[in-house]
């Protein structure tokens, strides 16, 4: 069927029926579906010969994710070191348990449940240890309240003060307020990342988002 | 603009922040190489998940054992034993 659409398309874009910008808008199209079906491909086959025991098809899947993890445990921690000890975990912690993918959903997906798993299990021990960084909301204070000065602030300036912001809140409301509003995740996506259900996720962003706002209304008070 | 706004305005520009490279490859091969992290065998599985419910099982039939002996040498208990030829 593939191949018989295939010559269609060609008669079609050589003789010149279809004008130059559809042909260009439909090769480009085909072009990043194929990009974004190839990678599946090839983490599916390193999944088998890892499975095999072939270390090198594991060195692949980590070559080609770590990119992908890192970006998301970079909300869980700022310190380099243990933003890289993290990564570690993730890429060990899924090789254990490589065995229970099935391959339903993208490996990428999939690896994006654990790295947000190993990072709350951070937040819960740095919770537990009490360590949480001094954060004043002087801090939250000093941005001026407008858009123009908001989008002048540097990229990882404004990271960083959320950051620091959510510090204050318990692991489960941070968690789902990193993931809804700081990573951009819908109700669904939040839900497939943190295991919970959709219910569950809105209700917890309601509790987490009215701490949130007492927290900030605290301003200027010694918090927590 | 209320805080609201302003953590969303803060939280689209903290999307687009550059995240550091890291390269983990190494550590995580080593790691995996050196046999410190191994994948639990099936034997090992079994052994975990009847111990599992050994002691699930364990705790509840401890607390009935308890509850039954305190019950059996409650004060009153001792009272009927001592005149038991009475009745």
């Amino acid at each position: 069927m593939n191949g018989l659409m295939q010559s269609i398309w060609g008669l079609l874009t050589t003789s010149g029926v279809l004008p130059n910008a559809l042909v260009r808008g439909v090769a480009d199209a085909l072009d990043a579906d194929a990009s974004r079906t190839e990678p599946a491909a090839a983490d599916g086959e390193d999944i088998r010969q890892t499975r095999q025991g072939d270390s090198d098809a594991y060195r692949r899947l980590i070559e080609r994710h770590q990119a992908h993890v890192a970006k998301i445990l970079w909300r869980f921690s700022r310190d380099r070191a243990i933003h890289e000890e993290l990564v570690q975990d993730v890429f060990v912690e899924a090789y254990l348990s490589l065995n229970s993918f099935r391959g339903n959903a993208p490996f990428s997906h999939w690896l994006a449940r654990i790295a947000t798993r190993v990072g709350y299990r951070c937040w819960k021990e740095k919770a537990r240890q009490k360590d949480a960084e001094p954060f004043s909301l002087a801090e939250w204070d000093q941005i001026a309240d407008e858009k123009e000065a908001i989008e002048r602030i540097d990229a990882d300036q404004a990271a960083g003060l959320l950051h620091g912001l959510l510090e204050k809140l318990p692991p489960r409301d941070r968690l789902v307020l990193m993931l809804r509003y700081i990573e951009g995740c819908d109700v669904a996506e939040t839900a497939r990342r943190t295991g919970w259900t959709r219910t569950m996720v809105k209700v917890q962003s309601l509790r987490a988002r009215d701490k949130l706002k007492k927290l900030v209304e605290r301003s200027g008070m010694e918090l927590i | 603009m209320n805080w609201e706004e302003k953590f969303m305005l803060l939280a689209a520009r903290a999307r687009t922040e550059e995240v550091p490279q890291v390269n983990v490859v190494p550590e995580v091969l080593t790691l995996l190489s050196s046999g410190q992290a191994e994948p639990l065998t099936v034997a090992e599985n079994l052994w975990m998940w009847l111990a599992a419910g050994a002691s699930a099982v364990a705790v509840p039939a401890a607390v009935v054992a308890i509850s039954v002996y305190n019950a059996s040498m409650g004060p009153l208990r001792e009272i009927v034993n001592s005149i038991s030829w009475a009745m």
